[in-house]
């Protein structure tokens, strides 16, 4: 029985395996894009809350709720998180709070948040999100809008524009909890052995910044993000408003990236990289490299966002320099603009899930959040701008930090996150501005391939590639 | 299902399987069904079914919401989209260039470890061992150390490269050095993979075949070209295919240590399909990009098989 039973392996057919390995290897591929579909069909049962009472003041004393947050600053028992949960904790006993750490990456981020969330799954209750989500966010229903619980008298308290950049279609789908912008730091030092003032144009900084290389004062001039990803949109932003130009139209219908302003803002960029300036590993640049270049005293100038002072002086975030070394300004902007140059704007809001079952314990949360307690703790003690106007002007929180007092002089740009489109859109300005300034295409190419990329994403119903 | 195995069981100990060959041929293959359907029921939801699903979304208009998503009635938009987008076009040519490069490589190098370690006497499972190390660490790991490496401001590359006298190049920040830097460190990491199952069918060969050749006073290469590599295709076709059904699910490699930049240089389809789905949100066209790279990759081993397909015959008889 045993020829019958057990087939010889060698009578196996070309036909035979045939077809077992390409059924294999269609099983192995179409697996990755399935998942997505397995898990669909588990949220189609999801029950949606989106028909919210909007009964929920946010006056909770008991209840527990987990709260999603990609890590801030600190870590242990300094964890920022941490430390803001358990001062909520304290003020609120009968709450408990739950951390899920998320991904630091934010693309990472919103992809888990997404499925979880389109899943129907009721945690996280509360989520940290980027401030470029509340279109996507809202168009889709991943979040809810709070605008529905929380009156204007809520939303008057917060820096103006914060709001309005949380607002999809009339409602207001984040509220503010921290503010990020662009910054130009620059070692005071070596300025001041080449008796050099603080960049006031681009083309200063560019030269300013060659010459202190080719002087032999510092190994790296300008170190900022140029890798292919969010954080280079947040740069080219600066330039692209500072060249007087705009990424769109004001309705988000019109791609306008084929402007003289965007060849002029990308030729600069790349210029940067050619003059020597700055190192051409710049585009392989993130935040941590940046930061790490500049931190350890290998930088003159860097551009990052409002943690970076606390960064470059604090050994235990691996900064060598002293803060007497380390200056901060208001961006440069190009030469026959008004100084000073534009900032992006960045940061993260407070979302809530909407199949949460706890939306009271949640906007309890949310409103602790925007109060002066714990906005000191951000501000005060961790760095961050306050997104409320009273903490950010209160003389104690400017005074601890140099970075606070450059705020009122900067001038903001935002990223045009009004469309659900916008991460595709981003996508097309990253990844054509990393080509140019990697050299694989032309400064003119780049932004006419930008043009026709960001126009098929916003006329695109689907969201595109 | 477990009814029909433990009615089943008893059954074959009482009746005597000789003498009734056709009663107990259906018998045994509606036992074979029953034994097996719990695994093919398993199969069937967690693969079968998501697949189906996938191709299904990709022929609809998808609207994500909270409360899961729902199809929207039947459009080939999804496809037409990819066909007229620079960005799969790219992605296609990408991968496919990606996976020819590297499967070559791979299998060259893998070939010759596998000849050195046949004949290796002392220390081969030392060796195996060790040349398992970049196939057993995870991708990422193995992405985050090349990162290190090529590095264009403290990497060990940029440091060698700069003392030769090549200056300064940023590897993963320059698309075609990029693209090379990859496949490097995919080399790095695939050979040994095929290096053991070509081991594996090396030991496998007929010793008499070679004495045989040895008698006739065959040369050590006439004897490779004409009995080792011939005998061996098999065993490579087998290879071949397990590589390119890897190559072009490409996506932990690249998505780590480029993003898939610099540009979009580096974008595999499956980082192309991710960005729509997760990034966008846009199922309908991401399940396009995930459908149509698995029947590209069907078709490509197919084709692969054809051309393997008169040895894979010829060692059957």
């Amino acid at each position: 029985m045993g020829s019958r039973k057990y087939p010889g392996r060698r009578h196996l057919s070309g036909k035979q395996l045939t077809a077992v390995i390409g059924v294999a290897g269609a099983l192995a591929l179409a697996g990755c894009g399935g998942s997505s579909g397995s898990s669909s069909t588990a949220g189609g049962g999801g029950g949606a809350t989106q028909s919210a009472t909007g009964s929920a003041s946010g006056s909770a004393t008991s209840g527990s709720i987990v709260w999603s947050a990609s890590p801030l600053t600190g870590t242990g028992a300094n964890d920022a998180r941490t430390v803001l949960i358990n001062a909520f904790e304290k003020q609120y006993p009968g709450i408990k709070v739950t951390l899920v750490s998320a991904p630091t990456n934010t693309d990472t981020n919103r992809a888990t948040l997404a499925t979880q969330i389109s899943g129907g799954s009721a945690t996280p209750d509360v989520f940290m999100g980027d401030v470029i989500w509340p279109a996507q966010f809202g168009a889709h229903q991943l979040a809810v809008p709070l605008s529905q619980y929380l009156p204007s008298s809520y939303w008057s308290q917060f820096a103006p524009g914060l709001v309005q950049g949380a607002t999809y279609k009339g409602a207001i789908y984040g509220s503010p909890l921290f503010e990020d912008q662009g910054f130009l730091y620059y070692r005071k030092d070596l300025l001041a052995k080449d008796h050099m003032s603080v960049p006031q144009t681009w083309e200063q900084l560019e030269s300013d910044a060659s010459k202190l290389v080719k002087g032999g004062l510092v190994k790296y001039g300008f170190v900022w993000q140029g890798d292919s990803y969010e954080g280079l949109t947040c740069n080219f932003m600066e330039y692209l408003t500072d060249a007087g130009g705009a990424p769109t139209n004001s309705g988000y219908t019109k791609a306008t990236l084929n402007s003289a302003a965007a060849t002029k803002a990308v030729t600069f960029m790349r210029s940067l990289i050619t003059s020597g300036a700055s190192p051409a590993a710049v585009t392989t640049f993130q935040e941590p490299q940046a930061m790490n270049t500049f931190g350890g005293g290998n930088a003159a100038f860097l551009r990052n966002w409002d943690y970076a002072y606390s960064a470059a002086t604090t050994a235990s975030s691996g900064g060598k320099l002293k803060a007497s070394q380390v200056g901060v300004a208001p961006l440069p902007t190009f030469q026959g603009q008004t100084y000073p140059g534009y900032s992006n704007i960045g940061g993260w809001n407070m979302y809530i899930n909407p199949h949460s079952k706890n939306i009271n314990v949640d906007l309890t949360f949310i409103k602790w959040l925007a109060t002066a307690p714990a906005q000191d703790i951000l501000s005060k003690r961790y760095g961050f701008i306050s997104t409320v106007t009273s903490v950010r002007s209160d003389p104690a929180v400017i005074g601890s930090n140099p970075v606070f007092a450059v705020v009122p002089k900067t001038k903001l740009t935002p990223r045009p996150a009004g469309t659900p489109q916008y991460p595709a859109l981003s996508t097309a300005i990253y990844q054509n501005v990393n080509g140019a300034l990697a050299g694989s295409s032309s400064p003119s190419a780049a932004t006419s391939a930008m043009q026709s990329a960001a126009s098929s994403a916003l006329s695109s119903s689907s969201g595109g590639l | 299902m477990a009814t029909i195995s433990s009615t089943a069981e008893p059954d074959l100990v009482s009746t005597p399987l000789v003498g009734r060959p056709d009663v107990n041929r259906k018998r045994l293959a509606r036992m074979g069904w029953g034994f097996s359907a719990p695994a093919l029921i398993v199969i069937a939801a967690v693969t079968i079914f998501p697949i189906v699903y996938s191709v299904i979304m990709s022929f609809n208009n998808v609207t994500v919401s909270g409360s899961g998503f729902s199809l929207d009635g039947f459009t080939v938009s999804n496809y037409n989209l990819l066909i007229h987008a620079a960005l799969w076009r790219d992605a296609l040519f990408f991968t496919v260039y990606y996976t020819v490069v590297t499967v070559a490589f791979e299998l060259f190098l893998g070939t010759c470890i596998a000849l050195v370690l046949e004949r290796l006497v002392a220390g081969r499972g030392w060796m195996m061992a060790l040349l398992l190390i970049p196939w057993s660490m995870i991708t990422v790991i193995n992405a985050e150390l090349w990162n290190y490496i090529y590095n264009g401001t403290y990497g060990v590359a940029d440091y060698i490269l700069g003392g030769l006298g090549f200056g300064h190049p940023v590897i993963l920040g320059t698309p075609t050095p990029a693209i090379i830097g990859v496949m490097i460190a995919d080399i790095w990491k695939t050979t040994p993979f095929v290096a053991i199952i070509v081991l594996a069918g090396l030991v496998m060969l007929p010793g008499d075949v070679y004495e045989a050749a040895e008698v006739d006073g065959a040369s050590g290469w006439t004897t490779f070209w004409t009995i080792t590599l011939p005998l061996l295709r098999p065993t490579i076709a087998l290879a071949v295919m397990f590589r390119v059904l890897q190559a072009f699910g490409l996506f932990d490699l690249p998505y780590v240590m480029t993003g898939g930049g610099p540009g979009t240089a580096t974008q595999s389809l499956a980082i192309l399909a991710y960005n729509a789905l997760f990034k966008n949100l846009s199922f309908g066209p991401g399940a396009a990009v995930a459908s149509s790279t698995a029947l590209l990759v069907l078709l490509g081993c197919l084709a692969t098989l054809r051309v393997f397909r008169a040895q894979v015959g010829q060692e059957g008889n």
